[in-house]
This record gives C-alpha cells, sequence and structure tokens, in this order.
C-alpha cells in the first residue's frame, strides 16, 4: 500500500504585490513555493500544480503515477487538471528564478491540442482552487493545502458605459444664457429703430427738430442776386429776361 | 449748442474707440482660432477620427469671424465720423449677423466641450480600436491615431490599462486575455518598437508597462482649445454689445 502523500503546511496564495495582471480574466499569477518542498524531493522529482473548481477540490483524487495525470483539455467534464509541471529544484531555496507563476498563459498548447502539460487559460471565471503536489517515480510524496477560492475577472459590454456627462457645465448654461439674451435685446433695439424710422417716414410730423447731431456743411458764399436797375440795360449782361429797351438820352 | 457739440463728440470718440477695439480683438481672434485649428500637437487626430471635431468646427468659423469684426470696425470708423446713416444702418446690420455667427460659435465649442468625458472616449476606443472588418477606414484611423497617442504620450487607454480588463471590446474580440490583457502599444517600448519585457508587462509589473490613462493627455490640450475659443468670443460678444447699442443711440440721433 503506498504510503499518503505528506501534507505540508503551505497555502498556495496570489501575490499580495501590486501586479495589475496579477487575476485577469483567464490567467491568474500565484506565488512561486520556494523552500516549501526541501527535505521531500528527490533529484528526479517533479511539483504539479493541481487546478480544480472551487467545489470540486474536495473530490480530486492525486493521480497515483504520471499517466493518471488528469490533462488540461478534461476540465470541462473533470472539473479538474494538472499542469505547470517544473523540476523540484527550480523551488528550492537557492534557485534563482522569477517570483510570480502564471497559470493560464501559453495559448499555443491549447490551440494545438498537443498531450504534453498544458497550462493553457481558463474557460470560465471559476472560482477556483489550487494546490501543489510533488510527484516521485511511484506516486505523489507530498502536497500542499488547498489554496482559497481564486475568482477570475469577468468583464462588462462596452454598451454599460454611459458617455453623456453627469450634468452640463454650468458654464456652458451661462454662456448660452447671456449670449442669447444679449442677440435678443439687439435685434430687437434693431427692429425698434427701423420700426420708428418707417413709422417716422410714413406720417411725417417733425422735421428732425429731435436730431442732434448735424451734418457738416460745407457752404460755397453766392452772393444775392441783385435786380437790374431800371432803365439802364441789361446789367450784369445775360440776366435779362425781356427784351431791352432803347436806352433813354440822359438829362 | 456747445455742450451738446462736446456731448455729440465724446459719443463718436467712444464709438472709434469702441470700434478699434473691436478690430483688434478680431485679428486676435482670428490668430487663435488658425493655431488652434492647425496645432500639430493637438488632439485633433484623434478628435477628427472619432468624429468629435465640433470644436474644430467653431474654430473655422472663429477665424472668419474675426476677420469679418475687423473690416466691419474700419466700416463702423468710417460711418462714425461720417455719420452717415446709410453706413450706420449696413453696418449695424452686418454687425448682428457677424454677432449670430459668433454666437453660434461660442456655443458649440462650450456645449461640445462639455460632452468630452472620460466615458465618451472609453466607449469609441472599446469598441473601434482594433476592430477586426478592414474594410472601414475610419475604424484603422481611430487604431492608428490611438496607437500614435499611446506611444507619444507613454500612456494605455483612458482611465488606464484597466480598462481593457474591465470591458469586453473590439480588441478583446481578435487578441486573447491570456496573451494580450492589454495592447502591446501599453508596454514599456525599446527602440525598434518591441517590449522591453513582454512576460513582465502581461503581468503588470511596474515599470514594464504603461500605468496611466491617456484622458489627461488629450482633455488638457482640448480643454484649452474649447475654452480659447469659447471664452474669448464671448467676451469679444459682450464688447460688441455695447458698441452696437452706443452705435444704434447714435444713428437714432443723426437727422436725416
Amino acid at each position: 500500500l503506498p504510503t499518503p502523500p505528506a501534507r505540508l503546511p503551505y497555502v498556495p496564495q496570489v501575490p499580495p504585490m501590486a501586479l495589475l495582471g496579477k487575476v485577469t480574466a483567464t490567467t491568474f499569477a500565484l506565488e512561486r513555493p520556494l523552500c516549501v518542498f526541501d527535505g521531500h524531493a528527490d533529484a528526479s522529482d517533479a511539483v504539479w500544480l493541481a487546478v480544480a473548481f472551487a467545489n470540486a477540490s474536495a473530490a480530486f483524487r492525486n493521480p497515483q503515477s504520471r499517466a493518471d495525470v488528469p490533462p488540461y483539455k478534461q476540465l470541462p467534464t473533470a472539473r479538474s487538471y494538472m499542469t505547470l509541471e517544473t523540476a523540484a529544484a527550480a523551488y528550492s531555496c537557492s534557485a534563482p528564478s522569477p517570483p510570480v507563476l502564471r497559470v493560464g498563459g501559453d495559448t499555443a498548447c491549447r490551440d494545438q491540442g498537443r498531450q504534453d502539460p498544458c497550462n493553457g487559460p481558463l474557460p470560465s471565471p471559476g472560482p477556483y482552487r489550487v494546490k501543489f503536489l510533488l510527484m516521485g517515480c511511484r506516486g505523489p510524496k507530498a502536497e500542499t493545502r488547498w489554496s482559497e477560492p481564486i475568482l477570475l475577472r469577468t468583464a462588462l459590454s462596452p454598451s454599460a458605459i454611459d458617455p453623456g456627462p453627469a450634468r452640463r457645465g454650468s458654464a456652458v448654461v451661462v454662456i448660452a444664457s447671456i449670449l442669447a439674451s444679449l442677440g435678443a435685446v439687439l435685434a430687437t433695439a434693431v427692429l425698434g429703430a427701423l420700426g420708428a424710422k418707417v413709422w417716422g417716414s410714413l406720417c411725417p410730423q417733425r422735421l428732425g427738430t429731435g436730431s442732434f447731431i448735424r451734418r457738416s456743411y460745407r457752404t460755397h458764399h453766392i452772393p444775392p442776386a441783385l435786380p437790374p436797375p431800371p432803365g439802364c440795360g441789361c446789367s450784369p449782361p445775360g440776366l435779362c429776361l425781356s427784351a431791352p429797351r432803347a436806352p433813354a438820352p440822359c438829362q | 449748442m456747445a455742450k451738446s457739440d462736446d456731448c455729440v463728440h465724446i459719443l463718436q470718440g467712444l464709438l472709434v474707440f469702441g470700434n478699434v477695439v473691436i478690430g483688434l480683438c478680431g485679428i486676435a481672434l482670428t490668430a487663435e482660432c488658425i493655431y488652434v485649428v492647425s496645432n500639430p500637437q493637438g488632439p485633433y487626430p484623434l478628435l477628427k477620427a472619432t468624429e468629435n471635431s465640433d470644436i474644430y468646427a467653431a474654430a473655422w468659423i472663429g477665424i472668419f469671424v474675426g476677420l469679418a469684426l475687423f473690416a466691419l470696425s474700419i466700416l463702423g470708423i468710417i460711418a462714425v465720423i461720417k455719420a452717415s446713416r446709410t453706413l450706420l444702418m449696413v453696418y449695424i446690420i452686418l454687425m448682428l449677423i457677424t454677432f449670430a455667427f459668433e454666437m453660434a460659435s461660442c456655443i458649440t465649442a462650450a456645449t461640445h466641450q462639455d460632452s468630452l468625458t472620460p466615458e465618451h472616449f472609453l466607449k469609441q476606443m472599446l469598441e473601434r480600436y482594433q476592430k477586426s472588418e478592414p474594410g472601414n477606414n475610419s475604424d484603422n484611423e481611430v487604431t492608428k491615431t490611438w496607437d500614435e497617442l499611446m506611444r507619444q504620450n507613454h500612456c494605455c487607454g483612458v482611465k488606464g490599462p484597466s480598462d481593457w480588463q474591465e470591458y469586453t471590446s473590439a480588441f478583446r474580440d481578435t487578441h486573447s486575455d491570456a496573451d494580450y490583457p492589454w495592447p502591446r502599444t501599453c508596454c514599456v517600448l525599446d527602440a525598434k518598437g518591441l517590449p522591453v519585457n513582454l512576460d513582465g508587462c502581461k503581468l503588470g509589473v511596474p515599470g514594464y508597462y504603461n500605468s496611466n490613462g491617456c484622458y489627461d493627455a488629450i482633455s488638457g490640450p482640448v480643454n484649452a482649445h474649447a475654452w480659447g475659443v469659447a471664452w474669448f468670443g464671448f467676451a469679444i460678444l459682450c464688447w460688441t454689445f455695447c458698441v452696437l447699442l452706443g452705435t444704434m443711440f447714435y444713428w437714432s440721433g443723426i437727422e436725416y
């Protein structure tokens, strides 16, 4: 009877540091389980990540050999799968490595349907629970505890966005109302002035007694016309209106 | 009659001064609107691609209104000095028409600037950026202008890269969430235009992606342009109103 795997107290978790992409719609990030398997792992062992729907994690049974590992494409039916097969040495205390693991980041294996462990994108928002499983040649040797449920993002449709302003800005109201009233006053004044002019030309009562502005007149001084002296003919010549009489002899 | 003549001369002087100010303001309005329309660094490409360019229509009207104000102010000065009733009536009517056009321009600029909220840009970006049908030319323009905007200003989305996570989009229809949590243009790019650290960008590690949104880069210049057109035009119209009232009073006092 194979010995049951050692239960390690480590709980996998989403990294607490501020990473905008640590949980997206189809992927999530996990902290690397550094130093967790030291003392339990040999050089040939591999650490797997078991991912299950949160309500199916209790029913998950550890596979007894590598051939029994549930593959990625059975996730919708088996409600769980295992992925991220990594050498145990990569999680030892002294290994230099990036601090997070990304679950679901490999779209190529999903599209090409390879049989190898596939870290494909998760098909639904979950929630999911994960645990790490140390597999040796004869079966599972150690396992961590299940994580808390991890819920992925659900995106809204852009038609839910209301593009209008929350309230019409007060500046617009001020500009529009003041300008409209100024325009109305001007239009009224012009119409009133034109109407008064038309009224004045239809019923002439006064001749400009209300005006206070005079045009500048440039006057030419024209001497008044003198009446022709009687009896002496035409003086100045050309101003006579009747035929000249013969001059009477002066006496 | 000397006192009345003095009053007349004062009124004429005031009207000439008012028209001089209108002429100068008209030139300034034309210059400002030409700057708004032709500024290459401004947000005009994006607004034009997304059919939001009413502010620029208002600026184009402002150019011609400014020139009209300058010409009419010269006409007004001549008409006031010659005390010609006909010329003054022509001046008043043409000024009213110009007043109406400038009023339309101001109200358009103010109303339209009010409607350019972040949600407005967000909705357009989500629906049109990287839309897959190649036949629609304007969507290609939207994509190109957004990419240019994001590269130049080192920003991403309207409020941030999380715009692409919070909402589905035309971009999301063609690019899987696992490979492209947000567009590649949001990553910090090297000299060749490739992401410096693609995995860091996908995870959102600070320093490998642009975390701030582009709304500030758009709204700053848009606000400056819109208020320049709207408020300056409003000020000119208030002054023109006073001058026109004075001119009408002057006109009504000239004898036939």
